[in-house]
């Protein structure tokens, strides 16, 4: 079983602010840039379970949590993006598992998903209008 | 020439009403599609304006047949937050009341198995047993599957001495009924033929699709989070992770089956090695600035709440991330090389709780024809 030290010393490259609750959480904040170089890693360590994928309305910035079981400790793997465009790449080549997850992502939140198989709505209904993302703090209720 | 056989969104294979958009060439599956959201009801947000204490009874609501888990999953996030600890008496019966709860919804699934494949004498029987369990919950806390016995702190009922005969009585009924389960299930010749080899998901897809809880252990992914990342009282409670080989719809029911003699034995130890003591902590409604992410084994998985607090008596945010939302994409790679007469036996394998009802519309895509098939029909196709 991976202890979270180890899991730190994986992704340690990749990530600026690093918090180890406890044994089994751990919380590292990282960027755009380097976001899928620390899943790949983790992927490349055996680490296959995306457990989801959080966005938050922070008011300037959305923030994009990977929740990643890592075996025992629980990696919370976030990142900000500003809120007038928030876009990044599709995980789903990484992990397959994430395809939901970013589509739940794009409509709920509006972050631009790019390069994702299948980017469809998922629950909001076919005549949701267009620019309205209920999860967002302006959102028309 | 391909047909299209949309199954849903007023479908039984699922607890919600979902589409599933099934593509079929001859009787052989060659894709699905699924659409989901018929009965999205904005709990996230509505979380957000609720207060902690107002917020755990919806939560426990997001769920018909596992509130327990939900009201835990949220519990054990606000408690991390605001730092409250729970008695070690409560946390001894938080696990009773989660694994009375993983008892009942597992034979409801079996029980919905054995309907779906037709055999209806099963189905009965694993549902009269499930109201040995339903009557111990209606005994403890006064109803039998919402009885809301977690609260922020601890939890609102103490289990009394003089209840606990009647729970081992009841349990040791069920123990005896659920091993016999175990040996029709694994030897029955209509149950073997339809459920062995069917729905088959491999160990690789199974971790690959991130899939949780009994759908994957069946395919003998060894993990489950009450053992990995223990709550409540499951540290100090020995019990045994069920897993199976074979991914297919049989190993699905048979992990869970056995899984209720697990849930037994936990549940003696737990009445046994329950301390006394204070059930409750304080909580005063307000929970400082912080996130916290906690997850909990539900009956159907890996159940996860993340919440985020800027301070105060509301959340600012709260994620829920479903077991079954965790095991939906799972159903193609079940469905797809398999036939139409076995969908609604691989929906149901994941257990995503039965709804509503019946039809399913096969659609001629050349002649643009449809045909509404009930599902008694459906079921026809399986004799």
């Amino acid at each position: 079983m991976m202890k979270a030290e180890q899991v730190v010393q994986l992704i340690k490259d990749y990530v600026k602010d690093v918090k180890v609750t406890n044994e089994r959480r751990v919380t590292a904040i990282t960027d755009k840039q380097h976001y899928r170089e620390a899943l790949s890693t983790l992927k490349a360590n055996d680490i296959l379970h995306l457990s989801t994928i959080t966005g938050v309305d922070l008011g300037e910035e959305i923030s994009v949590i990977y929740h990643i079981d890592c075996g025992g400790p629980l990696l919370n793997l976030k990142l900000f993006l500003p809120k007038k465009a928030p876009s990044l790449l599709s995980v789903t080549d990484i992990f397959p598992g994430a395809v939901l997850y970013e589509r739940d992502l794009m409509e709920m939140l509006g972050v631009d998903v790019e390069n994702h198989p299948d980017p469809r709505r998922l629950f909001l209904p076919e005549d949701w209008p267009d620019g309205n993302y209920p999860l967002r703090k302006e959102a028309k209720k | 020439m391909s047909f299209v056989v949309p199954i849903g969104p007023q479908h039984p294979a699922l607890e919600e009403p979902e589409h599933f958009r099934i593509e079929v060439k001859g009787e052989e599956i060659v894709d699905v599609d699924i659409r989901l959201g018929y009965v999205h009801r904005g709990i996230e947000e509505a979380l957000s304006k609720r207060t902690y204490m107002h917020g755990l009874f919806l939560a426990q609501r997001v769920c018909g047949i596992c509130p327990v888990s939900h009201s835990l999953a949220f519990l054990r996030a606000v408690e991390e937050i605001a730092g409250i600890g729970c008695p070690d008496r409560a946390r001894y019966i938080r696990t009773i009341g989660a694994e009375l709860e993983r008892i009942h919804s597992h034979l409801l699934f079996a029980g919905i198995a054995a309907h779906e494949i037709g055999f209806t004498t099963l189905f009965m029987l694993f549902w009269r047993d499930r109201e040995l369990v339903l009557n111990l919950r209606e005994m403890l806390w006064g109803n039998r599957i919402h009885s809301s016995e977690t609260t922020i702190g601890g939890v609102r009922w103490d289990i009394k001495s003089n209840q606990v005969p009647k729970v081992l009585r009841n349990l040791a009924l069920l123990e005896k009924e659920v091993k016999h389960y175990i040996d029709v299930v694994g030897s029955d010749r209509t149950i073997l033929a339809r459920c062995a080899d069917i729905g088959v998901l491999t160990k690789q897809m199974s971790r690959e699709l991130c899939a949780v809880g009994p759908t994957a252990r069946a395919s003998g992914v060894n993990w489950d989070i009450r053992r990995d990342d223990p709550y409540a009282a499951y540290s100090e409670v020995p019990f045994k992770v069920i897993t199976e080989r074979d991914g297919d719809v049989l190993a699905k029911i048979l992990v869970r089956l056995r899984e209720v003699l697990e849930s037994i034995r936990i549940i003696r130890h737990a009445l046994d090695a329950m301390p006394g003591g204070p059930i409750r902590a304080e909580f005063k409604g307000h929970v400082q600035e912080g996130e916290a992410t906690e997850r909990v084994e539900a009956n159907r998985g890996e159940l996860l709440y993340y919440i985020f607090s800027k301070g105060g008596e509301k959340p600012e945010r709260v994620r829920i991330r479903t077991p079954t939302y965790a095991n939906m994409p799972t159903v193609k790679p079940m469905l797809v090389g398999g036939t139409i007469a076995e969908v609604p036996i691989v929906l149901a394998s994941i257990d995503p709780c039965f709804a509503c009802c019946d039809r399913v519309t096969v659609v001629d895509k050349c002649t643009g024809k449809t045909q509404v098939m009930t599902k008694a029909e459906l079921r026809g196709l399986n004799k």
